[in-house]
């Protein structure tokens, strides 16, 4: 769905996801490692303040990477 | 590590005033093996039922299944950490009632669990169609939260496992079978130009009902550590999962490992069995590359020469496959590998979710997803309806005249990645 949006539509993509080796293999270009597989897009063992900054944290890191120009599949790590 | 099992062969199963086995057949006191769970407050209701090969007779939905056993001599008992204490097991005496098995079964603890029919299609692709089942179906108290109900099914089939075994313990065996071995320095002294292997026993510790145990511990928690082979025969794996039942290790599975009784008779003849390591597939990347490196790193000081890997469940874990295979590679560690694939309904897409270079012997267990059709049954034990909250069932498989169509994913053990299943392929 990532790669089809991207070609289809030409609307670049983000995809947050926590294992990126599998986001690797399909293709995915834009991708920012999720926390863990039940909860890719936050840390509920934090608590829900901590919990937001790291929903928070995550977001603005997506929204950096769909705004950065790459000529391969890149991982945002921080 | 010397290790005795006593199996007594079980042919039939019968209601009778003693538990006791007799020529053949296991009579079953059902008084008194309920009192053994009735005594759980968290069962709201509690009922054993028996089934046997070739009856129409569904089970659903099923989430454990148990081979009697017990200890004859110790020291320890059978699954520790459960029925028995923390001495270590593996040495002695184990009696195994052959042929039997306790299913636990119960109105739905998650959405993954499966079935097992004892006739019709179905009966093909699971051991346990073939073998003398009584089947504990419980019923939880009201707002048991799902994790307290799934420890309670848990140790009930364990704990009934045990009282089966227990109450046939003076039966004469049938067959004797001894496995005797050394730890890995010893053995690989004593057959010094045989290949040495490893096997990486990779089990589904992913929490939220999906988790596996370890001399009772909790094993998303550890790293990956390193098990003689008797003591998987003794129980010290434990299933607590609520996974998709095809390829999921049941605790039967864990006692019975196919690479480890194949890896034992080739001992000392053209390898080296250096022992189990049962390891884990974590939910972050940081833990599956953590548990990589450390089986990798004891592959490594363990002098291994070649790894058999095997994987439980599919999807994410097949990134620990990946990872796995190719770490011991790049030491030099040759592998294969043993998983079934999700290659779809018509199986055209891609078997794995991931994949790598290093990863170049690999052996299918089947298609997940492979469509069956199964005939009603005239019984079910258990809650037919829960097909629809099964992987590989839908609301609509069930039709009115009881048969259904569902994916091979919810018959139990269907695609059992250890290789305990009938499927098969072959050149033509």
């Amino acid at each position: 769905m990532v790669r089809e949006i991207e070609n289809a539509a030409g609307i670049p993509v983000v995809q947050i996801a926590t294992i990126v080796p599998i986001m690797l293999t399909v293709g995915a270009n834009r991708i920012v490692p999720g926390v863990a597989i039940p909860h890719p897009v936050g840390d509920p063992s934090l608590g829900p303040e901590g919990d937001r900054k790291v929903r928070r944290a995550l977001l603005e890191r997506a929204l950096r990477a769909i705004q950065t120009p790459i000529k391969e599949q890149t991982v945002f790590k921080s | 590590m010397r290790l005795e099992l006593h199996k007594v062969f079980v042919k039939n199963v019968s209601w009778g005033d003693e538990t006791r086995i007799e020529k053949g057949t296991l009579y079953v006191n059902r008084e008194e093996m309920l009192s053994v769970v009735l005594s759980d407050d968290r069962f709201a209701k509690a009922d054993l039922e028996l089934a046997r090969p070739g009856e129409s007779v569904r089970i659903i939905p099923v989430k454990d299944v148990i081979e009697p056993r017990c200890k004859l001599k110790g020291p320890g008992e059978v699954f520790p950490g459960f029925v028995g204490g923390m001495e270590t097991v593996g040495e002695g005496k184990t009696l195994v009632l052959d042929g039997a098995a306790v299913v636990t079964c119960g109105p739905i603890v998650a959405f993954q669990e499966g079935l097992i029919d004892m006739t019709g299609p179905a009966s093909f692709y699971s051991p346990f169609s073939g073998t003398n089942n009584v089947v504990l179906v419980v019923e939880p108290v009201e707002g048991l939260d799902q994790h307290s109900y799934e420890l309670a099914l848990r140790v009930a089939g364990l704990k009934l496992g045990w009282y089966l075994a227990d109450r046939c313990r003076n039966a004469p065996a049938d067959e004797v079978r001894v496995f005797e071995m050394g730890g890995p320095v010893d053995e690989s002294a004593r057959y010094p130009g045989l290949p040495k292997i490893a096997y990486f026993c990779m089990s589904i510790t992913q929490g939220l009902l999906h988790d596996t145990f370890l001399y009772g511990a909790d094993m998303k928690h550890i790293v990956p550590t390193l098990i003689h082979p008797n003591e998987k025969m003794d129980g010290a794996m434990v299933s607590g999962n609520c996974v998709s039942a095809c390829d999921k290790n049941t605790t039967w599975h864990h006692l019975n490992d196919p690479i480890v009784e194949e890896l034992y008779s080739r001992h000392g003849k053209d390898l080296v069995f250096l022992g189990v390591i049962p390891t884990i597939e974590d939910t972050r990347l940081a833990g599956k590359e953590r548990t990589s490196w450390f089986n990798a790193k004891l592959a490594k000081m363990l002098g291994a020469d070649g790894v058999v890997i095997s994987e439980e469940g599919y999807g994410n874990p097949d990134t620990d496959l990946c990872m796995n295979a190719a770490r011991c590679e790049k030491l030099g560690i040759r592998t294969v590998i043993i998983s079934d694939e999700a290659a779809g309904t018509d199986g055209k897409s891609q078997g794995l979710a991931d994949a790598t270079p290093e990863m170049t012997a690999f052996v299918s267990a089947g298609n997940v997803n492979e469509m069956i059709e199964l005939t009603p049954m005239k019984k079910v034990i258990g809650f037919a309806e829960s097909i629809a909250n099964l992987s590989g069932g839908a609301e609509e498989s069930l039709r009115e005249d009881g048969s259904m169509f569902i994916e091979l994913q919810a018959v139990i053990g269907s695609t059992n990645e250890l290789g305990f299943s009938s499927i098969g392929a072959r050149w033509i």
